[in-house]
């Protein structure tokens, strides 16, 4: 029984704990797997926030480079005036009605960085469609960005359409643009306030960073934890954000499984303490009704020698006594009466010591049911004749067949005890016997309180007694009923309550063979 | 240019000719004098000649007491793990020192950076001076070199008070290369360029033997900063001093010098500082001009063959600046001429010995140039040759024109000759930067 309970009580703790934990860890799952989508959604805005602003800077340098192209002539003086006033021109060029390179020109004393202009632009000027009409073959555009490859970066050209089909253009010089994108970009310092430590890193077309800012260091090879091109003209740049793994933890992840597992924790803890009380309370309990058996057993068995003797000494003395003699045999039969009465509960009591130990045996002998029962009626005769209780005893067991006598006596004798105890008020003791197939039913019925329905079963358990005013002030032991079961059952049948319009019914089933001869 | 050649050339031109200056009118106590001035007033008739010309710019000094031009500086400093130790212990100690020197209407930003960039002081007045110190004394150095972003914003603070009757500068200190952005001598010429024309120079301090200090002189070139090398972290209080000595002292701004040479004569190049040459036209700027110190634009040109006897005007000049002290904008004018003559005697009495000073300096700039060019190359014997040959030039005219200054500069020439010795044990990486700072100090007429 221990491991069985052990074995219970272990999964009445373990089993919600788990489905506890189970449940908070799905639950820390479905949330993380939330703040990620919600997070991977902020960095993309955070990212997306930032193309915009160097969208808006480059439109509105795009404005201002507009400007610069906005010269009353473009005579190569105030061409070169406006370059040099312009922070972000590298070369200012004009193209004519046709397409051609007006200026700067080899023809028109070019200065030095003009020269290297015309050089490293040489290509561009062969593709004169180029700035006349947009590639998509809509309306030619009045304005717009014109990006090349070239120092293994990206370069822009930002145009115009001027008066008499000229074209009017800008070299930016990517450098100063650098420098402007960063400046309008927040630095380490500003980008620490509040949020958590990250870094964000715009790389140009070759992968190179132009400008990182925040205070996360990532890795050599850390994957950057989102990515985003530059919307036009700078398309071949990109915008990649680098966080800490345990960021998202820090921020979110943890507080969901925190929380779960703790709940599962505490609910471990309070249900594994009341397991183990209940198991060492109930271990107590074990230990102890075991205690007392024992120690009733030895007492027990000391008791029973001198018991027998007892007995048998005043059963001599009453055979040996004289006749008339009335009042010495009436206080006789007291003396035998009641150690025949401590016989069978010192009987009972060694039963249960030896069921307990799995020690019990029959020892079947040929007998006669009837006779049996009628003995056992006759030593209880005058204890329930004394409380006024009438025995009637139908007899329908006659014949001889195998059985234990002890046994069969002691069961009998548990269930007449019990109609001396509580069902004395009924005023009758009604016993019945049948015999059939080789099974033997005993019914031993009185008609006083009854047992309440709740405990029909529960009255077949050791040291169950049963707690009313049929109880009340009766001693006993508490074993009867457990040990006259135990013994049917060992002798092929039962002991069972059954319905009885009132009082108490026992129906005692005992496999008996049938043995040669009949009954005395 | 082969060294043999242009030491030809250089000769040449120093033997040619003399004459002719003829001063700005006007020179008032706060008016910027200009001076045109030719190596020689006089020229050899019969041939095509060469001639040096130099125009010069000197500013006046500050008036005693006097109001100076409101001083807009970004410090960034290089917080670099390389910087760790006493080298940025010195930085922040030149940068209070700096701090200390600024006055009440003086805007100042500091900005800091390593791999990444941090505006530790948004540009501010100077009058909040504690809090400006206290983020200096907090900095401390690890990490990367973001120079590029540094220096993006820096700038972008000075922009927040750019006024062109300010001082707008940013003053970059580094010890380290630069590697996050764009990180190429060239690349950050170009952002020297695109800040010069808003009218921010770049001072660049480089620190120790790690920077790369082609990229800091060209970014200080072309913006129209300073450049100094510290050798020692000790030697930074001193470079700060005299950065901001100059920064205080600023009497003109945006000033632009226009050479219309005359009909016949033609512009060959320009020595030391950049400037735009188109026909014969050649166009510079300077972002500023110190108090009492001279900056030069050096041209050299050539003249079509004169009779004897006959005069020529060679080119018109005019100038024009920002008077930082009247808040008024002054134009200065003048021309110059040169006489032909057949008689080299004449020619050679006729030398202008200042024009001549600074012609021989810069060309023997050049020939310093081309040394690290072949020392970079490995060819240390070539590099060497062309050294004590320089060094021979320079004393030989040092002689001639009586120049302490020509003296010192063929003292250090034979100096870095000697020491390109692999006996002497030398740091080629040391020697270099400070070879650099001397060749910007020339061309640019630093005066530290």
């Amino acid at each position: 029984m221990k491991p069985g309970l052990f074995a219970i009580l272990a999964l009445i703790v373990l089993i919600p704990v788990g489905l506890l934990a189970a449940l908070g860890v799905r639950l820390a799952r479905d949330e993380r797997e939330m703040v990620r989508h919600r997070l991977d959604a902020l960095v993309d805005g955070r990212l997306a926030d930032v193309d915009a602003s160097i969208a808006r800077l480059l439109e509105q340098r795009g404005r201002e480079l507009e400007r610069v192209t906005e010269i009353g002539s473009f005579d190569p003086a105030s061409i070169r005036a406006a370059v040099r006033g312009a922070r972000l021109v590298r070369q200012m060029f004009v193209l004519d009605g046709k397409g051609r390179l007006e200026f700067p020109s080899a023809d028109k004393e070019p200065t030095e960085t003009e020269r290297a202009f015309l050089a490293r632009t040489d290509r561009i000027w062969k593709d004169k469609e180029r700035f006349a009409r947009p590639s998509d073959g809509t309306t030619a555009a009045a304005s717009g960005w014109y990006a090349w490859y070239a120092d293994n970066d990206l370069n822009l050209i930002f145009w115009r359409r001027a008066e008499g089909g000229k074209v009017v253009g800008t070299e930016v010089d990517r450098i100063a643009l650098a420098a402007d994108i960063v400046a309008a970009l927040p630095d380490t310092a500003a980008a620490r306030s509040g949020t958590a430590d990250t870094r964000l890193s715009l790389t140009d077309s070759a992968g190179r960073a132009v400008y990182e800012w925040g205070a996360y260091e990532p890795g050599k090879k850390e994957k950057p934890r989102a990515a985003l091109p530059l919307s036009a003209p700078l398309g071949s740049w990109k915008l990649s954000y680098f966080a800490p793994a345990s960021d998202l933890d820090a921020t979110f992840g943890k507080s969901s499984l925190l929380p779960a597992m703790a709940g599962a924790a505490a609910l471990a803890l309070v249900l594994g303490g009341l397991a183990v009380l209940v198991y060492r309370e109930s271990s107590r309990e074990a230990r102890l009704a075991h205690e007392r058996v024992t120690f009733v057993n030895q007492v027990s068995h000391e008791l029973k020698t001198p018991l027998t003797n007892i007995r048998m000494y005043a059963e001599l003395l009453e055979d040996s006594l004289d006749e008339g003699d009335e009042r010495s045999a009436a206080y006789l039969k007291v003396v035998v009466d009641e150690s025949r009465r401590l016989t069978r509960l010192i009987g009972n009591v060694l039963a249960f010591a030896r069921k307990d130990r799995h020690k019990l045996a029959l020892r079947l002998a040929p007998g006669c049911v009837d006779d049996l029962v009628a003995a056992v009626i006759a030593q209880f005769r005058p204890a329930l004749e004394g409380k006024n209780v009438k025995i009637r005893f139908e007899a329908g067991a006659p014949g001889i067949v195998m059985l234990d006598p002890d046994a069969a006596g002691q069961i009998l004798g548990n269930l007449l005890s019990n109609v001396e105890k509580y069902g004395a008020a009924g005023g009758l003791a009604h016993l019945e016997t049948r015999a059939q197939g080789g099974r033997t039913t005993i019914l031993v019925a009185d008609k006083g309180p009854g047992v309440p329905a709740a405990e029909r079963e529960r009255i077949f358990e050791p040291f169950h007694r049963l707690s009313d005013k049929a109880t009340d002030g009766v001693s006993g032991t508490g074993i009867g009923l457990t040990i006259a079961r135990e013994l049917a059952r060992l002798h092929g049948g039962d002991v069972r309550l059954v319905d009885a319009s009132e009082g108490a019914a026992f129906e005692v089933t005992l496999d008996t063979p049938p043995a040669e001869g009949g009954c005395t | 240019m082969g060294n043999k050649g242009f030491h030809v050339t250089g000769l040449a031109a120093l033997a040619a000719v003399v004459f002719i200056t003829q001063v700005a009118p006007a020179v008032a106590e706060d008016k910027v004098k200009l001076k045109i001035a030719t190596g020689s007033g006089v020229v050899q008739a019969g041939r095509t000649e060469r001639a040096f010309l130099k125009v010069s710019l000197t500013g006046f000094a500050l008036p005693e007491g006097g109001a100076r031009a409101p001083v807009n500086v970004a410090i960034v400093l290089d917080r670099s793990g390389s910087m760790s130790g006493e080298k940025i212990a010195k930085a922040k100690e030149a940068a209070l020192l700096a701090v200390d020197r600024l006055g009440g209407d003086d805007t100042v930003a500091l900005v800091a950076y390593n791999h990444t960039v941090s505006v530790l002081v948004p540009s501010t007045k100077v009058s909040d001076r504690t809090g400006i110190r206290k983020a200096i004394s907090e900095l401390f150095a690890d990490g990367n070199t973001a120079l590029f972003a540094g220096v993006s914003k820096g700038a972008e603070e000075v922009r927040k008070f750019i006024d062109r009757n300010r001082v707008n500068r940013v003053v970059l200190l580094s010890d380290g290369l630069a590697n996050v952005g764009p990180s190429s001598p060239g690349d950050l010429g170009y952002l020297g360029s695109s800040l010069f024309k808003e009218g921010i120079s770049v001072t660049t301090i480089g620190l120790g033997g790690g920077y790369n200090e082609d990229l800091m002189a060209e970014l200080a070139r072309r913006s129209d900063g300073n450049h100094a090398f510290a050798e020692n972290a000790v030697d930074l209080a001193r470079i700060f001093t005299y950065e901001f000595g100059d920064v205080l002292s600023v009497v003109a701004r945006e000033v632009v010098v226009e050479v219309r040479c005359a009909p016949g004569v033609r512009p060959i190049r320009v020595l030391g500082r950049d400037a735009e040459v188109s026909g014969q036209n050649v166009y510079a700027r300077m972002n500023q001009l110190y108090g009492s110190q001279e900056k030069y634009l050096l041209v050299e040109v050539e003249l079509p063959p004169g009779a004897d006897g006959a005069t020529r005007e060679l080119a018109t000049v005019h100038a024009s600046y920002a008077n930082t002290v009247t808040r008024t904008t002054d134009v200065l004018g003048g021309s110059v001429s040169v006489r032909y003559s057949a008689s080299p005697d004449a020619v050679a009495k006729s030398a202008v010995d200042d024009v001549m000073v600074s012609a021989v300096e810069l060309v023997a700039n050049e020939a310093n140039k081309n040394a690290v060019l072949l020392r970079d190359r490995g060819n240390v014997v070539e590099a060497r040759r062309v050294l004590d040959n320089n060094a021979s030039f320079l004393s030989d005219n040092a002689a001639r024109y009586k120049s302490k200054k020509l003296d010192r500069a063929a003292t250090m020439n034979r100096g870095h000759a000697e020491a390109l010795n692999p006996a002497a044990g030398k740091d080629w990486n040391v020697q270099r930067k400070a070879m650099r700072d001397a060749e910007f100090e020339a061309d640019m007429q630093q005066a530290w």
